[in-house]
């Protein structure tokens, strides 16, 4: 190796043996990875940027805090959460690296506001407090927009915070849960989401706040029952959001506006605030701004030099999608510097990953106790993930002027958000827009999750199979359980993968040392 | 007691979808629409020249190929549907009238689509998209889905009347029926009721799955029939249950529980009585379908209702079931992997014991209930802990 090799190798190399970083079955690092002085050295500044977050958080009401990981299992979980981060940025260099960071610190950043929203003005804890009276509660998968047109009032995504995003940070937090409902009589075949939110509710680990709720029938049969759950928990009073289920028809569009506007009236009705138009339009205008910076993420992924792969794409959509509502404005501040680092990347042909052998979309409902799977493909097998389906949710625009648009607008994205927008509505929009987004995206692999509890995809699992044969692309079948690591462990979703690389494709993996590793203890 | 006369021609009309009587509206020229959820109006399917049939797959066999299909994870009765239609037990339909109500029955739907499971041009399939509350605009929006995905789609395609006085002809017709049976149906609130739940499971079956202008004079002449029946004297059981849950197509599961010492004395289940069997009413000064569509959404009982009212009103329904017909206990059942009713039993069973002071129990069951030893297990244990209680309160009150 000549010195210049050396010397530019010390600055920034290519990952190798990263299997070795971690203790066996806790997963725990060993040492932080080496990724050259500079990759290093950022990857570490992030790392202690995180932890002031987190620090932070508890310093703002220490009490409440320490109430909270006394009185709420899901609580100590978030002290993972900068695990969870290296999980993500594993094997990442350059503008990669740069592009994760700053995308997870603007998911750790409004994570810990939340959980210091929930703490400070739960009842449980307090009699009286700020925001109590003046929150709206809302379910993990409605859209912040609405709240957006209620500038004196904050919506609270009641299952978000004590469950949902904890279920990714840490693997083994959602089974306790489970057990909870299935012990209360419900049975275990019924899909581990809905399912533990439930046990939440059961076991009273729900921070109680707000005035009133909106709960909506989304995504799936499965949280349209559990509602009566949360429901009886919180006993506040409650109006059914509908979100028509056929949705690609005009016939259901004056209904669906009809549910907003009723919506509308309810919360106005329940906390005597007025729908502020200028507000909403301000918002709107904001959000507007972050979808163009999402479709030039998918544009870029499009090219032959996709910059944007592996989890965190999805994940910080999935968070600024449901979290922003166009009223956090840092989310957009990030937007633009990761525009920025994209962009130049791309111009300057950066490859995304150390080998890009494949171009992998990922379909169906991702694992939460593995957010992490599509670094692992990039790092082990060249597999780059180009698209999935959470990523692939409403990218309608708002009018900013005309209320009725608007309406109809926020209507059409209720619709076509997370987890429904695919399951719900017929089977063309799961199986006709995969073969859609294949073509668009110049994939040559699907990697195709198979949640063994949503019904909903599951009753297309043949007419899937059937498809993929013509369409002449690698298809891989990844079993999965949503929130249930017990039933599919993250070991047995990489070994259907290695089993079709290896036999199908007969690959060498790019790094040996990640192929198999159990993991079944780490967070 | 003496068996009731039609009782065996019925049980065996049952043995199939495609059923003797069916034929032979088919021959009368009539089209055969199918259904299968109680969101889609049945009365809407009895215009002139039509009749309903709510789809069944009796004396289904294996599931391999719909397995492969659905997964080995959705319900018995939508792979049932499938693997039937696949078979070609299903080339009498001319319609089949979805609404995507359960995730699981509108893959099942799609799939009559996508494998073309019925050999005629003219079949078609739609699905509706049904609302989860009552309230002005989805009343509104629930009648434009009926309008267009049922009553247009049938004038379009078969020219089938679809004026007010052809509804009213149907609903005439309907209440009828319900009227019937609902007479046939109150002699479960007697103290030793001269009808078993098995018999009245098969009778109301029966209206579900056969052309109703074929079987109305037969069931009129059950209920002249039951009025002078008498039961034995000595009771043939040990406690009334009323049974409450998902699908039930099967007398199988209804004779089971009485074999095991129950008295099935109501049926809050799809395919039951309560709510199904209940005359529509209708006045002169509002909109036809209107008050048709108000009839199913107010009487419905389904746990996809997700408003508070309709949460607790099921609640109370139980209650006022179990007060009505006398029944000793509940029993609640849900079709394996049927999602809602997995929710519904584990809470209101807990809110009926506890709250209500009412005995209740939960079980699961496959499509077809036949040779279930557990099922049967489970049910006389429950029979058993009824007696039991029944023993404890006599003797609390001699006390």
């Amino acid at each position: 190796m000549s010195i210049k090799s050396k010397l530019k190798n010390l600055w920034r190399n290519q990952p190798s043996n990263l299997g070795l970083l971690h203790e066996d079955k806790t997963g725990i690092l060993k040492h932080r990875e080496w990724r050259g002085i500079a990759d290093t050295s950022y990857d570490y500044y992030r790392w202690l940027i995180t932890w002031k977050d987190i620090i932070l958080m508890s310093a703002k009401a220490p009490v409440s805090t320490v109430k909270g990981i006394y009185n709420y299992r899901w609580m100590a979980s978030y002290l993972s959460a900068p695990a969870w981060v290296d999980r993500h940025t594993e094997g990442l260099r350059g503008p990669q690296l740069k592009m994760t960071h700053l995308h997870f610190n603007m998911l750790v950043k409004p994570t810990t506001d939340l959980i210091n929203f929930l703490l400070a003005n739960d009842r449980h804890f307090h009699e009286k407090s700020k925001w109590a009276d003046r929150t709206v509660n809302v379910d993990e998968i409605f859209s912040s927009e609405f709240i957006a047109g209620f500038p004196n009032l904050r919506d609270n995504h009641v299952t978000t915070i004590p469950i949902f995003l904890t279920s990714m940070v840490d693997q083994n937090i959602t089974p306790p849960y489970l057990d909870i409902t299935e012990g209360y009589g419900v049975p275990a075949d019924v899909c581990p989401l809905p399912s533990a939110e439930a046990g939440v509710a059961i076991n009273d680990d729900y921070p109680l706040v707000g005035v009133c709720s909106l709960t909506c029938n989304m995504p799936c049969d499965g949280s349209i029952m559990n509602s009566s759950y949360i429901d009886r928990r919180f006993n506040l009073p409650t109006q059914v959001i509908n979100v028509p289920l056929r949705y690609n028809g005009e016939d259901v569009q004056e209904y669906a506006v009809d549910e907003i506007k009723s919506a509308i009236a309810f919360v106005e009705e329940q906390t005597g605030e007025k729908w502020d138009w200028d507000a909403f339009f301000s918002a709107m205008k904001i959000y507007n701004k972050q979808t163009e910076y999402e479709i030039q993420k998918w544009e870029v992924n499009k090219t032959d030099y996709p910059q944007m792969t592996g989890a965190t794409f999805w994940l910080y959509r999935l968070f600024y999608f449901h979290i922003s509502g166009g009223m956090d404005k840092r989310f957009l501040k990030t937007d633009e510097k990761v525009n920025r680092i994209m962009l130049k990347a791309y111009e300057n042909k950066v490859p995304c990953s150390k080998e890009m052998r494949h171009r992998a979309i990922v379909w169906s409902c991702p694992a939460n106790y593995y957010t992490s799977l599509a670094n692992w493909l990039e790092n082990c097998w060249g597999v780059n993930v180009v698209m999935d389906m959470e990523t692939m949710i409403s990218y309608y625009m708002y009018d900013t002027e005309d209320p009725e648009k608007a309406l109809g607008t926020l209507a059409k994205t209720l619709q076509r958000t997370t987890m429904r927008k695919h399951t719900k509505g017929g089977y063309q929009n799961v199986v006709d827009e995969l073969w859609r987004i294949v073509e668009e995206f110049n994939a040559d692999m699907v990697i195709m999750y198979d949640q063994i509890s949503c019904k909903g995809m599951d009753g297309l699992n043949g007419i899937f199979d059937d498809q993929a044969r013509e369409h002449n692309v690698s298809f891989i079948w990844v079993p999965q359980d949503l929130m249930d690591p017990r039933t599919i462990s993250r070991r047995d979703m990489r070994e259907h993968i290695n089993k079709y690389m290896t036999t199908v494709l007969q690959e060498e993996p790019v790094d040996p040392t990640l192929v198999d590793f159990d993991d079944s203890l780490s967070w | 007691m003496k068996d009731l006369k039609y009782l065996y021609e019925f049980e065996n009309l049952l043995q199939e979808a495609n059923n003797e009587l069916v034929q032979q509206a088919k021959k009368d020229g009539k089209l055969c629409l199918a259904y299968t959820c109680y969101h889609i109006p049945e009365v809407l399917l009895n215009l002139p020249g039509c009749f309903s049939t709510r789809l069944r797959a009796p004396r289904t066999g294996s599931l391999d190929i719909s397995t492969y299909y659905l997964s080995s994870f959705l319900c018995g009765y939508s792979k049932a549907l499938v693997e039937r239609g696949i078979e070609g037990g299903y080339q009498h339909l001319d319609a089949l009238f979805g609404s995507e109500t359960c995730s699981q029955m509108n893959r099942a739907y799609e799939h009559f689509e996508l494998l073309h499971l019925v050999d005629n041009e003219k079949f078609f399939v739609t699905i509706s998209d049904v609302p989860f509350k009552i309230m002005p605009h989805t009343v509104k929006h629930y009648k434009r889905q009926m309008q267009e995905k049922v009553l247009d789609k049938l004038h379009d395609v078969y020219g089938v009347d679809i004026s007010d006085n052809s509804l009213k002809k149907a609903v005439e017709e309907h209440n009828e029926v319900c009227r019937l049976i609902t007479e046939i149906g109150e002699y479960r609130k007697e103290d030793n009721p001269r009808i078993t739940g098995y018999e009245y499971h098969i009778l109301n079956l029966i209206t579900y799955c056969c052309p109703k202008y074929l079987i109305i004079d037969k069931l009129r002449e059950t209920a002249e029939e039951l009025k002078k029946r008498t039961p034995d004297k000595k009771k043939n059981y040990r406690a009334k249950i009323v049974v409450v849950g998902s699908e039930m197509d099967d007398p199988d599961f209804t004779k089971l529980i009485e074999e095991s010492g129950a008295l099935v004395v109501a049926d809050r289940f799809c395919f039951g009585a309560l709510p199904g069997r209940e005359e529509i009413k209708l006045n002169d000064n509002e909109d036809i379908l209107e008050q048709i569509i108000l009839h199913y959404m107010r009487t419905s009982q389904c746990p996809r209702y997700m408003s508070q009212d309709k949460v607790e009103g099921r609640r109370e329904y139980v209650r006022e079931l179990v007060n009505d017909y006398h029944a000793d206990g509940v029993l609640y059942e849900q079709l394996k992997f049927c999602e809602y009713w997995g929710y519904e039993r584990a809470l209101a069973s807990h809110v009926v014991t506890n709250d209500f002071g009412i005995p209740s129990v939960c079980v699961d069951r496959q499509y077809t209930a036949s040779a279930s030893g557990q099922l049967r297990t489970r049910v006389q244990a429950f029979v058993e802990s009824l007696e039991i209680k029944k023993i404890q309160k006599e003797k609390e009150a001699e006390k």
